[in-house]
């Protein structure tokens, strides 16, 4: 049961010896390990959000901007893959709106790391026990029914809103929100459970 | 001590970016003022980083890991470790500007509202009604229609409804309609059609961050006369 946290652990380490130390054979450790889930989050044999050659693309600044910003990454706030995971939504939001800017934009300088603000200052006082939740988080997406994970992956992985996701597949809008409170419910309850223990 | 939150599929749909640019600063405005759904919003956070790791790995092209080396080394810094990273204020914002300086409504505000003021400044204030001024912001988008609105003490605002879906969150002060009160951090829900009417209570004027889908296919000369914050009319 210890081997998914010790893995996160690792990475962790990686990360601050990056942003400690600039040390690159930490961060080459880190690519080989998160450049093949960044790619596979967004473009895979069951969901395409992205082309192959964007995904490729996005690897690329997702994992520059974790060099730039591992100084700045505090294990005992997140987990490595916490980190890099709001890391890469912002990436992407950033991609997609630098693709559907009109010309005319109107030169307003509020940038994706101002609304999606995750600096410490940002964060709440009692952060989540992630060292032990983020093992459990992993083994609760696994026991969501299908149709419940359906919607969080089309959710997360697709960058779909609710009515995106109703009108694909062809379910009020209502089902889709249910679903994905049932989801949130059910993951929570196997925090709390195991967080107890 | 804040009441009304954005729901948990409005959070998912923060956390996961989907929800649009406007929404997301109305979102993320509350999150500054709320510890409730910042931990809320952890958690969903946690749930990307738990789908990213359980996610079926594709391998990258072969130069992958050399070209980031290449563009890191190509940094003038020599890279990272540069400590968190802070853009840094907008020139504008940092224009003279004494009357948005000393406005008491503007003197504590998140901070991802006071860099939309930043960009916006000097708000120039237009007059609705007696009761309601109200200052467009542009927040580099066109999909909804972003705006202070200010209501004087104790001030009316006509019953309306409006086409699209409407955030309010209040910043500074109070305001109340048929179903409650509402004070600094309330996020506020409203569908097309619903009618309300807000009222400021006696002693404080209020000020609200409103967010409002804006009707599609508008352009040009008479754009105007459906532009939502004309439903707004005298009371
Ligand atoms: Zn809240």
């Amino acid at each position: 049961m210890q081997q998914t946290q010790n893995r996160d652990d690792d990475w962790s380490k990686l990360l601050v010896l990056v942003g400690t130390r600039q040390d690159r054979s930490a961060f080459e450790r880190l690519f080989h390990h998160y450049a093949p889930l960044i790619k596979g989050f967004h473009y895979s044999r069951s969901a395409q959000a992205f082309s192959s050659e964007a995904a490729d693309e996005l690897v690329q600044e997702v994992m520059f901007r974790v060099w730039r910003k591992a100084a700045s990454f505090d294990p005992s706030r997140a987990s490595a893959n916490t980190w890099i995971y709001t890391i890469m939504r912002n990436c992407r939001i950033d991609m997609l709106r630098r693709n559907s800017r009109r010309q005319d934009a109107d030169g307003c300088d509020v940038e994706v790391d101002d609304i999606w603000d995750e600096s410490p200052e940002s964060q709440p006082l009692l952060v989540l026990q992630h060292r032990r939740s983020q093992r459990d988080i992993s083994e609760g997406l696994r026991s969501l029914p299908a149709e419940q994970s359906h919607v969080l992956e089309k959710a997360y992985m697709e960058g779909k809103s609710h009515s995106e996701i109703s009108t694909e597949l062809g379910l009020p809008l209502g089902t889709v929100k249910s679903r994905v409170r049932l989801a949130l419910k059910k993951l929570e309850a196997i925090l709390s459970k195991q967080g107890a223990s | 001590m804040i009441r009304h939150h954005p729901d948990n599929n409005l959070l998912v749909e923060y956390a996961s970016g989907s929800l649009p640019w406007a929404m997301s600063l109305a979102v993320s405005a509350h999150l500054q003022l709320c510890p409730q759904c910042r931990r809320e919003n952890e958690h969903l956070n946690h749930i990307g980083g738990g789908l990213l790791e359980g996610c079926e790995p594709q391998e990258t092209t072969g130069d992958a890991l050399d070209r980031l080396m290449q563009r890191i080394d190509a940094e003038p810094t020599a890279g990272g470790a540069t400590g968190p990273e802070r853009a840094p204020e907008s020139p504008k914002s940092r224009s003279r500007n004494t009357r948005d300086d000393r406005d008491p409504a503007l003197a504590r505000l998140p901070r991802v509202i006071r860099k939309l003021i930043g960009d916006n400044r000097p708000l120039k204030w237009r007059r609705v009604s007696p009761s309601l001024k109200t200052t467009r912001l542009t927040t580099g988008q066109d999909r909804y229609e972003v705006a202070f609105q200010r209501i004087c003490r104790g001030g009316k605002v006509v019953e309306h409804d409006h086409r699209g879906r409407e955030v309010t969150l209040v910043l500074y002060g109070s305001f109340s309609d048929a179903d409650g009160v509402y004070t600094p951090g309330d996020f506020l829900l409203r569908e097309p059609g619903e009618v309300h009417q807000p009222i400021a209570t006696q002693d404080q004027e209020c000020l609200c961050l409103s967010v409002v889908e804006a009707p599609v296919h508008v352009k040009g000369p008479l754009g105007w006369l459906v532009n939502p914050l004309l439903s707004f009319r005298p009371a």
